[in-house]
């Protein structure tokens, strides 16, 4: 690197070149650059420090002249002062905008379901579903939080980065400072070196890329957050940080560390790895540490239901980075930080575990009393299956991660309190399905405790087969989850629903029909029988109250799928109407032969008919059922 | 190694304790027996940590290690994960998990888990202080190194009085400006550096300290604060409560502040002021006499330091040492004049094989230290996830499910 024209300089010449540059000398030399002066002047002072270190070397140790280890010594002074004057003026900020806008495209791919920061006791008291975005809203098609296609659109771009930011999805290594200065640098630290001034080398590139890093981590928003900052700060507010965080990491390991080292190499090839690393380690082990403080907080946070999916997107975003971390940590002396990366995802882990367990005893005693009016879903019911369904969209990550069975059955226990389930019935299931089967039995186990609250037997069954329903169509609705729950308890479940619809359909019709029934009518005696007017007049009599009262009541109640509404009173219709027209067509004649028929029969069949379709829309009716055929 | 050899205790002890636990229920006299043997032995190992020429203690088979030292302070650190291995046992071992979830514990445990942040957020800042010590022992290997040279000339000591500057500004000492805040640096980024660039390139050489305790905590934090934060809810638990479980969390509370706060004290760390009066150890509790007298000690320390002014940098024994021969030797540098009087030299050469000593027990210290502090950070995690894990099984299910 030395100049190629340059020629030899005398000796003498050259010490006073040197000291002529001693910036403790004159204030001439303090106030100009060699470095930023001509060429020339350039390669005749580096040409000059040759020589003096050449007229050294031929000289032992012992009889070493004092006088020109003092001129070395003002010379490496000169170009360490020199070496840090060329990189902080070389030094430019990150270009974070060119970064930013390939990494928009990650903050939006987040879920607003996992963006739903209430907590979980709040599923249990009222329910605004304008609040909250986990619970969905009434109609069942829109109720998940994003379409799938945003789902599995944000799941695609944070695995395999999309085109949008491909600028980060693997290291990236930019040009920190610029080539001619590279050589200047190289040029002075090969002298700094070769002199013994090593440690003096390292310190100085040490300190001020530090400074460079730090100033780049400003640009990039990564903050110095304490461990008690992060327990403080509201989940939301996380939530954004942790968004954040993930894009900087980002850009702080393919990017801006990546090329911290090939700085390194830039400068220091040639000169010994050990020094290489040394500058490496020295510029960004505090700023490494200060990256992945964040996330190892995050890591030991609070528990609740509610982080489980963010802590997924960290942990993640982690794996994802492994390997470049890895790859730019890879030297012994950085072991600490790959350690650290290790250390924080198995905690991650460990916190993902955490959380889906409270969640599990979360949902198993989650305590609200209060029936919801109706009959209709749950809150807690929309809550929980959400959650599943997410579950489902991390389902990679989660198999990953939960590799135990769920605690639980009652069998073993003798706890009333825990429901029972019999693993051995899912024989090849992973933990993971295991535990969404779980909370699906457990979730129905609430529920049944939810709905002896209820003081109307057919309530009871209308709001059992609503949820239970509503649990079936959330896993058809999402393959992931259907899979993972299998056909076979999914016909469980469908079977559940329907013992459910037929057991409210005997609570509340096996009364009214027993209204049209034959037996009692006929006076027995002799060939023909003949029918007693009076019972008959009771009949229609208690037949127009009970189903005047039926509707009334359960006009109130509600079924928000409407696909099961009107299956529920075509059901109904089917047993009611022929039953009805039959019974009418046998003895209306009796009646209408009477006085005052239309106090006795009230109703056309086409009446009853219009009449069911007031069932369960969740609004009463005119206290009186209109008669529609009048 | 204390370390390992208690280890084995711990062990047979949790073995023990399975035993029991089948056989008893709620034996309370047992319980008794636990907390005072808990008690006991924290007496034990803190009073080893009091050595011989320093104490009136008869402890004969008490430790070498000089006050202060990275040793002791390893020292230290170990004790503190026997103590807290031994009390994650009394707590946990064999207990009916509900008992946690209960009063008293049901407000103690969130107030051991709030200081148990605090307690690693120290952590942080203190491995970040070592960082920044390690930075001081490289410039004073460059000044040592330098100096150690025969025949020692002008230069060499033009080489070694730079990097004493530069170590003693780092470590807050600053002659040359008013106080080490200043010393941080000043550059712009591209900024030319015309204009008197050189000065100030000259004087910002070096105080790698001021600007590595920035990193890893924010501006505003200030481990003073955290250790007085950590100690201002500790009562001693009262009547029927002092036998029960709320003891074993209050003393673990009080070696944890403890063991914290000589942390702060011996090494540096960001904003100390008021170190000093933010804790003291309750003088009447008797498994905390070799504590309180450690305290004492400590806080002697900090005082003299505070009287002098300037916030210690840290009251390690290799830092103040550091910190005195960098002194001596900056002013050797600084009049050097060749031929030097042969006695002046002998003086200089003493002390340049007393800073090379003190940074070779750096060298093989500091990050030993450093795993160690982690490893205490690690304890404490787990200790909380462990606990956490219990309180969860005790909200699922009234009986553990074996």
């Amino acid at each position: 690197m030395d100049s190629p024209e340059a020629k030899a300089m005398p000796l003498e010449a050259a010490e006073k070149l040197i000291l002529r540059w001693d910036s403790t000398a004159s204030e001439d030399a303090r106030e100009k650059m060699i470095f930023e002066s001509e060429r020339v002047e350039i390669d005749r002072y580096l040409l000059a420090v040759d020589e003096v270190r050449r007229s050294m070397s031929g000289v032992s140790l012992s009889d070493e002249d004092p006088h020109a280890s003092s001129t070395i010594q003002i010379a490496m002074a000169r170009l360490e002062d020199e070496f840090r004057n060329i990189l902080i003026t070389n030094t430019r900020p990150l270009e974070v905008d060119s970064l930013a806008e390939s990494t928009h495209s990650i903050s939006q791919s987040t879920y607003s379901l996992s963006e739903s920061n209430h907590s979980f006791a709040e599923s249990s008291s009222h329910h605004h579903p304008s609040d909250l975005e986990l619970y969905g809203g009434d109609d069942d098609d829109d109720d998940d939080l994003g379409s799938d296609e945003a789902k599995s659109s944000a799941r695609r771009s944070s695995s395999s980065g999309s085109i949008n930011y491909r600028s980060t999805s693997s290291i990236r290594e930019i040009d920190l400072v610029p080539a001619e200065a590279i050589s200047d640098l190289r040029s002075i630290a090969d002298r700094m070196i070769s002199s013994g001034y090593t440690r003096e080398c390292v310190q100085v590139y040490g300190s001020v890329r530090k400074s460079a890093v730090d100033a780049n981590f400003r640009l990039l928003g990564v903050e110095k957050l304490s461990i008690g900052d992060v327990q403080r700060l509201e989940w939301d507010t996380l939530e954004v940080k942790i968004r954040r965080w993930i894009r900087a990491a980002r850009v702080c390991i393919r990017v801006l560390f990546a090329s911290e080292r090939r700085l390194c190499d830039q400068i220091f090839s040639g000169m010994g790895t050990a020094i290489e690393d040394a500058c490496f380690m020295e510029t960004i082990k505090g700023p490494a540490i200060q990256l992945f403080n964040f996330a190892e907080a995050i890591s030991i946070s609070r528990r609740s239901p509610e982080r489980l999916f963010k802590i997924l997107d960290l942990h993640d975003a982690l794996v994802d980075l492994r390997p470049d971390i890895e790859s730019v940590f890879q030297m012994k002396t950085a072991e600490s930080i790959r350690v650290q990366a290790a250390e924080i995802l198995s905690r991650l882990g460990e916190a993902a575990r955490g959380i889906l367990s409270e969640f599990e005893s979360a949902v198993l005693r989650e305590p609200s009393q209060v029936p919801v009016p109706g009959g209709t879903i749950h809150p807690l019911t929309r809550y929980v299956m959400n959650y599943s369904s997410l579950i489902s969209d991390y389902k990679q990550t989660m198999n990953d991660l939960i590799v135990s069975k769920p605690s639980a059955g009652s069998r073993y226990s003798g706890d009333p309190t825990i429901p029972d389930m019999e693993f051995s019935e899912f024989e090849g299931k992973t933990p993971l399905e295991l535990h969404v089967i779980w909370i699906t039995v457990i979730l129905q186990f609430n529920l049944d405790g939810k709905s002896k609250h209820y003081k109307d037997a057919s309530l009871v069954h209308l709001f059992l087969m609503n949820n239970v329903h509503y649990i079936v169509q959330k896993v058809k609705g999402s393959p992931e989850l259907r899979e993972m729950i299998g056909d076979d308890y999914l016909r469980k479940l469908t079977r559940k629903f329907g013992q459910a619809a037929t057991s409210y359909q005997r609570a509340t019709w096996v009364r009214v029909l027993y209204c049209l029934r034959d037996e009692g009518l006929h006076v027995s005696g002799g060939f023909s029988s003949s029918i007693s007017k009076n019972v008959l007049r009771e009949r229609f009599k208690t037949f127009n109250a009970i189903f005047e009262e039926v509707h009334r009541i359960q006009a109130t109640w509600l079924i928000p799928d409407n696909q099961l509404r009107e299956e529920l009173r075509i059901s109904i219709s089917e047993k009611l109407i022929p039953a009805y027209r039959s019974f009418l067509g046998r003895f209306r004649s009796h009646i209408e032969s009477g006085r005052h028929p239309e106090n006795y029969i009230k109703y056309t069949v086409e009446d009853l008919e219009a009449a069911v379709l007031d069932f369960f829309e969740g609004h009463p009716v005119s206290p009186h059922l209109r008669r529609r055929s009048q | 190694m204390p370390a390992t050899e208690y280890q084995g205790s711990f062990l047979s002890r949790i073995s023990i304790r399975r035993n029991q636990v089948v056989s008893m229920d709620g034996n309370h006299e047992q319980e008794l027996e636990e907390l005072e043997i808990f008690q006991k032995n924290i007496s034990e190992r803190f009073s080893d940590l009091i050595s011989d020429d320093s104490s009136s203690s008869s402890n004969s088979a008490s430790s070498s290690e000089p006050f202060l030292s990275i040793a002791w302070v390893r020292k230290l650190l170990d004790v503190f994960l026997c103590c807290e291995a031994e009390f994650k046992a009394v707590l946990i071992m064999g207990r009916d998990p509900s008992l946690i979830s209960k009063p008293p514990l049901d407000r103690l445990i969130p107030e051991l888990f709030d200081r148990a942040v605090k307690a690693l957020d120290i952590c942080n800042a203190v491995m970040h202080g070592i960082d920044s010590v390690r930075q001081c022992q490289k410039l004073a290997e460059i000044a040592a190194a330098s100096l150690e040279q025969r025949p020692l000339g002008e230069g060499q000591a033009r080489r070694a009085k730079k990097a004493l500057a530069g170590l003693l500004s780092a470590m807050g000492i600053d002659e040359t400006s008013g106080g080490h805040k200043s010393a941080e640096r000043s550059w712009s980024f591209g900024r030319r550096g015309g204009g008197g660039g050189g000065v100030s390139v000259t004087k910002d050489r070096g105080s790698g300290q001021s600007r590595a305790s920035t990193w890893g905590v924010p501006k505003n934090w200030s481990a003073a604060k955290q250790i007085q934060v950590m100690s201002a809810n500790l009562v001693a638990p009262r009547g029927a409560e002092a036998s029960g479980l709320a003891m074993p969390v209050y003393i673990m509370s009080i070696v944890t502040v403890f063991v914290m706060w000589a942390l702060v004290a011996a090494i540096p760390c960001q904003e100390k002021t008021g170190l000093a009066t933010h804790f003291q150890v309750p003088r009447q509790l008797g498994w905390a006499q070799s504590m309180v007298w450690l305290h004492e000690k400590i806080g002697e320390e900090l005082k003299k330091k505070e009287k002098k002014g300037a916030s210690p940098v840290g009251l390690l024994e290799e830092i103040q040492k550091m910190e005195k021969l960098g002194q001596s030797l900056l002013e050797f540098s600084d009049g050097f004049q060749y031929p030097v009087p042969e006695e002046k030299l002998d003086e200089a050469a003493a002390q340049v094989a007393d800073l090379t000593e003190t940074c070779r027990r750096m060298e093989d210290g500091l990050v030993p230290l450093q795993h160690q502090i982690r490893e205490v950070f690690h304890r404490i995690v787990r200790s909380r996830t462990e606990v956490l894990d219990v309180l969860d099984h005790a909200g699922k299910s009234s009986a553990p499910s074996v």
